[in-house]
């Protein structure tokens, strides 16, 4: 079973988020993530309805793996959202986030 | 420069306030993201993989030192400290807030910039040779026509919902510095026998997944007809383009479908409709357009000038950039600059706020306030006195912008790719990067010669990759990054599409297989004079592939 989290950008910012257990958060490993479809279906719901409450946009799952707390994204596409531009590490989440 | 007028101030500072308004109705949640699209697009404003991306338009490439600083500035207060500069001679700022969008219009409309027609199916910003009104090379600088152009299109009412977008490119040098058969029209301005000056038409070209070389349709068009014929072309794309696929309403598919003949009768048919009307231009009007555009008020200079050969003959270093990023100018004692945003390890076009501001004030201190944006991701100063010339690329080098490889295998287009955009399969600048961090010494570079390295992250091209006489195409297989090589295109006078090797490469692989290419043919070319595109013309492309892939 693909594991998956919620990815959306904040409207105001453009920044990237994820959904949480309630509410988001800038990092990947703090999002909530759906182990079946029944769970996938309602952080996608959840997705939706911050859409129609003006939040977020571009709400969307994405497939993950999740490992002790790590969560990694399994495209690239998505690390790269989750972490900042590969050519830019100075940038993104990547900086603002590090340990 | 251009100066706009009452009715463009207006214009543009009304323009600024619609959309501030439609902001604010969107953070207060009047308006859905899907009612706020269009709208956003319509201003430039694009959503990316990491934030908001502010597409700003650069009219024909030209800014004054004053637009540059506030192009700066942006960086520096909105954004993250730099600027992307385009294959389209514009800039994208890669992390601008919605909510501050409107402010960023507003400082923009203060010295006559906007994001306009940045998107969307209309037609976008005209672009033209960068050394226009100072290379020799030209009959008539092309600067007041794409100025004319970019009045007529602006806000067209009948062509803001075009099949798909539009992009013009116009030239008046034999040499094509903006790739104008790549583009839905390109304009060459020549002189025909009679010494009378008019356009050669070019219709059709373009890139993305189905590349076309435009063909000429008209031959000579005098040039007061120049806006008429632009509108006939338009119409009958209008009505004709298709609009039930995305991928075939492009202009080309339409010209290629019909036949250009075909498509080249239609027009006439429409032109001489309209050709005596109200597009028909009024030489007063040109004139005064054509006044903004006067050449700068040059010194008289004799050559040659003594300090700057002393300097020349003195220092290596010093030569080697003159060889390379200098061009001869119009004005004896005078010669254009190229600014390299390529330096090796370097993001290609990415300028940041610091170097930005020493291209403003070194354009005020050396080359009268101007600055140029070339498609290749270069700044140009255009009038720079060759006394000058030592002096200014001492304190280019201190700002980076001074690696002498302009037009060298190290001066790469790349789109911003997968690092970036939303639509890319791939990454672009890292292999970029990689590339120039191989071909590091500048000796070998400059024995290489001219070579033109393209990098697009997808199929739709914007790293020019069709026109790279080494093109790299990024495409996604099976969730990897993997490189196909395209061979033998040309974005110059001589347009060709590359055409691919064989199988793609992985990220690994791609470095050595450039390697590999460029290898083949310095052995294989007829001497150093023998470019990489004659010597690739000559032998064709099975060297190459034997080289790459072996014979069996």
């Amino acid at each position: 079973m693909t594991q998956h989290v919620l990815i959306a950008n904040d409207l105001l910012s453009g920044a990237i988020v994820y959904r949480t257990a309630d509410g988001w958060s800038p990092k990947v490993n703090e999002a909530r993530v759906a182990e079946d479809d029944a769970e996938a279906e309602a952080l996608l719901a959840e997705g939706k309805a911050a859409e129609a409450d003006n939040a977020v946009v571009a709400a969307e799952l994405i497939p993950v793996t999740a490992e002790a707390g790590a969560v990694t994204p399994n495209r690239l596409r998505e690390v790269i959202r989750a972490q900042g531009p590969t050519v830019r590490t100075d940038l993104g989440y990547q900086a603002d986030f590090r340990n | 420069m251009y100066r706009y007028d009452h009715y463009d101030k207006t214009l543009v500072k009304e323009r600024v306030r619609e959309f501030r308004g439609q902001v604010e109705r969107r953070v207060s949640g009047e308006l859905s993201e899907e009612e706020f699209k269009p709208l956003r697009l319509m201003n430039g404003l694009y959503l990316q993989l990491h934030a908001y991306m502010l597409r700003v338009a650069i009219p024909y490439g030209t800014l004054s030192s004053k637009q540059m600083r506030v192009l700066a500035h942006i960086a520096r207060r909105y954004d993250k400290g730099y600027g992307h500069f385009t294959t389209r001679q514009n800039i994208q700022y890669n992390w601008p807030k919605l909510a501050e969008v409107p402010d960023i219009l507003d400082e923009l409309a203060d010295v006559e910039m906007h994001a306009i027609q940045t998107s969307g199916n209309v037609i976008r910003n005209v672009t033209t040779d960068q050394f226009a009104g100072a290379t020799a090379e030209e009959v008539e600088d092309p600067r007041p026509y794409a100025e004319l152009i970019r009045q007529w299109s602006s806000l067209h009412p009948e062509f803001s919902f075009l099949p798909r977008k539009f992009k013009i490119a116009v030239t008046a040098a034999p040499q094509d510095r903006a790739a104008v058969r790549w583009h839905d029209i390109g304009l060459i301005l020549k002189a025909n026998e009679a010494g009378e000056v008019g356009f050669e038409v070019i219709v059709g070209g373009g890139m993305g997944r189905t590349p076309f070389v435009g063909p000429t349709i008209r031959d000579f068009l005098p040039k007061e007809h120049l806006l008429s014929y632009l509108e006939a072309i338009l119409r009958v794309y209008n009505e004709y383009g298709r609009r039930d696929n995305k991928y075939k309403a492009r202009i080309k598919i339409l010209v290629f479908e019909k036949g250009a003949e075909e498509f080249a009768k239609d027009v006439e048919a429409e032109w001489e409709r309209i050709k005596d009307g109200d597009l028909k231009l009024p030489e007063g009007e040109f004139e005064r357009i054509k006044a903004f555009f006067a050449d700068p008020n040059y010194e008289t200079i004799s050559e040659p000038v003594a300090a700057y050969e002393k300097a020349r003959l003195a220092d290596r270093e010093f030569a080697d950039w003159l060889a390379t990023n200098v061009a001869a100018h119009k004005k004896p004692g005078y010669a254009m600059v190229t600014l390299s945003l390529k330096p090796h390890g370097g993001i290609p076009g990415d300028a940041t706020d610091a170097q930005m501001d020493a291209a403003a004030d070194l354009a005020d201190q050396f080359s009268f306030g101007e600055i140029r944006v070339t498609h290749e991701q270069n700044l140009v100063l255009p009038h720079v006195r060759k006394a000058d010339l030592y002096e200014l690329w001492h304190t280019l080098d201190a700002h980076g912008m001074a690696t002498p490889n302009v037009g060298l295998l190290t001066d790469i287009i790349a789109c911003p790719g997968l690092d970036y955009c939303a639509l890319a399969n791939s990454r672009s600048i890292p292999i970029a990067q990689r590339i120039a961090q191989r071909f590091d010494d500048l000796k070998a570079l400059h024995d290489i010669g001219e070579l033109k390295i393209k990098i697009s992250g997808c199929i739709n091209a914007c790293g020019h990759h069709h026109a790279g006489h080494i093109g790299i195409l990024g495409v996604d297989k099976k969730g990897e990054e993997m490189y196909q090589v395209l061979l033998g295109g040309s974005g110059a006078e001589d347009a060709s599409a590359g055409k691919i090797t064989g199988r793609g490469f992985s990220e690994a692989g791609i470095i050595d297989a450039v390697e590999t290419v460029v290898n083949t043919y310095l052995a294989r070319r007829e001497s150093k004079d023998e470019t990489f595109l004659e010597t690739y013309r000559r032998i064709g492309m099975d060297p190459f592939k034997e080289a790459l892939y072996g014979t069996g």
